[in-house]
């Protein structure tokens, strides 16, 4: 019997120290997201658009990531993201479709790559500061996107490069979506663990501080060079990561996307959420992309008049800088304190109630 | 045809012999001068200019030798006067709000745009009930329509949304407009329907042949009347700036709004009206830039948009004089860059820009501002 009741008992604090785990939600994120791709799998009628609705959200989640790195934790704004997620797609479609080399040895080269280009911004970002810099990476974005529409030797210029296949390791094999979903799933996971463990580790204190105050930063010690380099390091990793992912998964890249207006529309993601929160990073690309993708073009209205979502998406986040700066995931989290509060007050009263004590 | 290769080895060489120079200078001369800072920042506008200067000279040489060519050479810089005028007023309106509110106004364009949108439905009016009525004066009248729209819009903008706003950090009011930005976007085509319409130029008639230094040149009438409104509106909009209490306040706000504030200076009526009188005159130039393409759309400010932000960049958000004259380097050398390197002409002139700010961060005419810790 006493056996028994420790056994229940270790079982109970078994399950709170997993429920208690920091990545425990991160799985369940996770999960959530590979549930719609199962059921297809299994047989159930899912529509392809939903499917590919969770996708998209999966791979801009990734690339969120990495920007609030550098705009929660740094306090940098960059509108640099969509000519960085391009170069990761024609990366991929140009290896795979002219050199047939394998997706690994693609995802080590891109990594490469974006060490490069992000020390360069990252070079930039130490002469110039705020609005500036997010006007001159908005340059740079323009500047890769004339290369894109122009470098049609590689890019195959305004007319879009699809992917032929991906290879593996030998031999090119056809995309299977099935398969690229859980893969970004599980890819998701593990960039949330890394961003996880970054922001709370003594870079992302560092980076914090110098998002704070620069000044009282480099007193304390903080090499203003070293952080911003790798701050803007890890958002352009993440930004052609979530580039390949697309290309793999979607198989076609066209410069047009490419536009102020993703970067527009991660950054908003990030703002949306709370840029220092992953579950507000999930929550703000949800609103901002998945919401569109996944639940309004289910519904007729919304169908016929894709304007009204840009417009509701526009008030959503009007609304959302005008009242609550910190973004949603703050007003999620103060909601559930005032429950919290109004429960504890409620069972204090019903206490007092029943057994006569005095409620103060 | 042309030497292309030549022509960029020739401005690289050029600019790495400035660099080299500018850093022998600076650790052989500048380490004993007294006032180190003035003379490093003299020596860079020099060089800047050198610059810009010679990759003039450069592309001069490389025009193709079919017609006259310093002819030709003319004849482009003033083809673009009428890209050079709307540039000018969308650089203006922005570095404006920039002044006042301290923020990047992304939605300067799509506000511009509404006013276009105005534009056209009033063109649409007046051809419908007065039959009799001229070319000219109808646009015209459109123009001041689609200019007041664009000053409500954005008086509405700042009164109600800017103003409201808790806390406002320096993103955080420039994610707003970035929010306008999908708003305008996706209201366009609700209210106005989904029907092309578009604008008609002010003046069609025949070019205008003038002789300048020699070389005989022309320009197109409406192109013409554009520069003509543009320098009055400029002009006055300077002359308001320098002269009156507004354009007082509005340089009292521009250099610390919470001083500005005490020494009684209505920084909110200063504010709304600096923000409208930057939708005015982008409502102008939307309606200005619009007979350039087919029809009235969405899409019909975001070049010049960016372009705008390039050149405020360039000149230097802290002046006036600096973003005018970043527009008007900007179309003319993208005009003279595509003789040489078609299609690639943009991404060559933002790297250019890209190179100067990062030697120059405030901008071609900034002035360093003391920041306190």
């Amino acid at each position: 019997m006493i056996y028994q009741n420790k056994m229940s008992a270790d079982r109970k604090a078994k399950f709170s120290a997993i429920k208690h785990h920091p990545y425990f939600g991160f799985v369940i994120i996770t999960f959530l997201m590979l549930i719609v791709q199962l059921l297809r799998v299994s047989g159930l009628d899912i529509p392809v658009a939903l499917l590919r609705a969770f996708g998209y959200t999966m791979i801009y989640i990734i690339i969120a990531l990495g920007f609030s790195v550098l705009l929660g934790y740094g306090g940098m704004a960059s509108l640099g993201t969509a000519g960085f997620v391009g170069i990761g797609t024609y990366v991929v479609g140009y290896f795979t479709n002219q050199h047939e080399m394998s997706i690994f040895l693609i995802i080590i080269i891109t990594i490469l790559g974006a060490i490069i280009i992000g020390a360069i911004v990252g070079f930039i970002s130490l002469r110039i500061e705020g609005m500036y810099l997010a006007i001159i990476t908005l340059g740079l974005s323009e500047i890769l996107n004339e290369v894109f529409k122009n470098a049609t030797t590689i890019t195959n210029g305004t007319n879009g490069l699809s992917l032929d296949g991906i290879v593996l390791f030998n031999d090119a094999i056809q995309v299977n979506h099935n398969t690229i979903f859980i893969a970004i799933a599980v890819i998701m996971l593990f960039m949330m663990i890394i961003t996880l463990n970054l922001m709370k580790s003594p870079t992302g204190r560092a980076l914090l501080a110098m998002r704070n105050s620069q000044s009282a930063a480099q007193a304390l010690g903080v090499s203003i060079f070293k952080y911003r380099l790798l701050a803007f390091i890890t958002s352009t990793v993440y930004a052609l990561l979530g580039g390949v992912m697309y290309m793999t998964y979607i198989g076609f890249s066209i410069p047009s996307s490419w536009s102020l207006a993703f970067s527009l529309n991660i950054l908003a993601a990030v703002i949306v959420g709370g840029a220092q929160s992953i579950y507000g990073i999930v929550l703000g690309t949800f609103m901002i992309f998945g919401l569109n993708l996944a639940v309004l073009q289910q519904i007729p209205l919304f169908v016929q008049n894709p304007a009204i979502s840009v417009v509701f998406n526009g008030l959503l986040i009007i609304a959302v800088i005008m009242f609550y700066p910190g973004g949603l995931i703050r007003l999620i989290g103060s909601i559930g304190h005032q429950i919290k509060l109004k429960t504890q007050q409620w069972k204090k009263k019903r206490r007092a109630y029943i057994y006569g004590d005095d409620p103060e | 045809m042309f030497q292309t290769e030549g022509f960029w080895k020739s401005i690289i060489l050029f600019l790495l012999a400035l660099i080299v120079i500018y850093f022998i200078l600076n650790v052989t001369v500048f380490k004993k001068l007294q006032n180190k800072t003035k003379a490093k920042s003299i020596l860079l506008n020099i060089s800047v200019v050198l610059g810009l200067l010679f990759l003039f000279f450069k592309l001069y040489t490389l025009i193709p030798d079919v017609i006259n060519p310093p002819e030709l050479y003319a004849q482009n810089i003033v083809n673009r006067t009428l890209y050079i005028c709307v540039l000018a007023l969308a650089t203006t309106a922005i570095v404006l709000v920039f002044k006042t509110s301290n923020t990047a106004n992304f939605a300067q364009g799509s506000i511009a745009e509404f006013g276009a949108f105005v534009a056209a439905k009033l063109i649409i009016y007046f051809v419908a009930t007065y039959t009799n009525m001229g070319n000219t004066v109808m646009v015209l009248l459109a123009v001041l329509g689609g200019a007041l729209v664009a000053f409500l819009i954005s008086v509405c903008v700042d009164v109600f949304i800017i103003r409201n706003s808790k806390m406002p950090s320096v993103v955080g009011k420039q994610m707003i407009t970035m929010g306008l930005v999908l708003v305008f976007a996706g209201s366009i085509p609700l209210i106005f329907g989904s029907i092309p319409m578009s604008i008609p130029k002010m003046l069609y008639g025949d070019n205008i042949n003038f002789n300048l230094f020699g070389l005989d040149l022309y320009i197109t009438q409406n192109a013409l009347l554009a520069l003509i409104l543009t320098v009055v509106v400029l002009g006055t909009l300077f002359a308001a700036l320098k002269l009156t209490k507004w354009g007082l306040g509005v340089r009292a706000t521009a250099s610390s709004e919470t001083v500005a504030s005490m020494m009684g200076v209505n920084t909110k009526v200063i504010t709304a009206l600096s923000w409208g009188i930057a939708g005015l005159i982008g409502g102008m130039a939307a309606v200005f830039w619009a007979p350039n393409t087919s029809s009235v759309g969405v899409g019909l400010m975001t070049s010049t948009q960016v372009n705008g932000f390039m050149a405020a960049i360039l000149g230097g958000f802290g002046s006036f004089i600096g973003p005018l004259v970043a527009s008007f380097i900007i179309p003319v050398l993208t005009g003279l860059l595509s003789f040489v390197v078609l299609g690639w002409e943009n991404a060559v002139v933002y790297g250019i820009i890209l190179v100067i700010v990062l030697f120059k961060p405030l901008g071609l005419f900034g002035k360093q501002v003391a920041k306190k810790v």
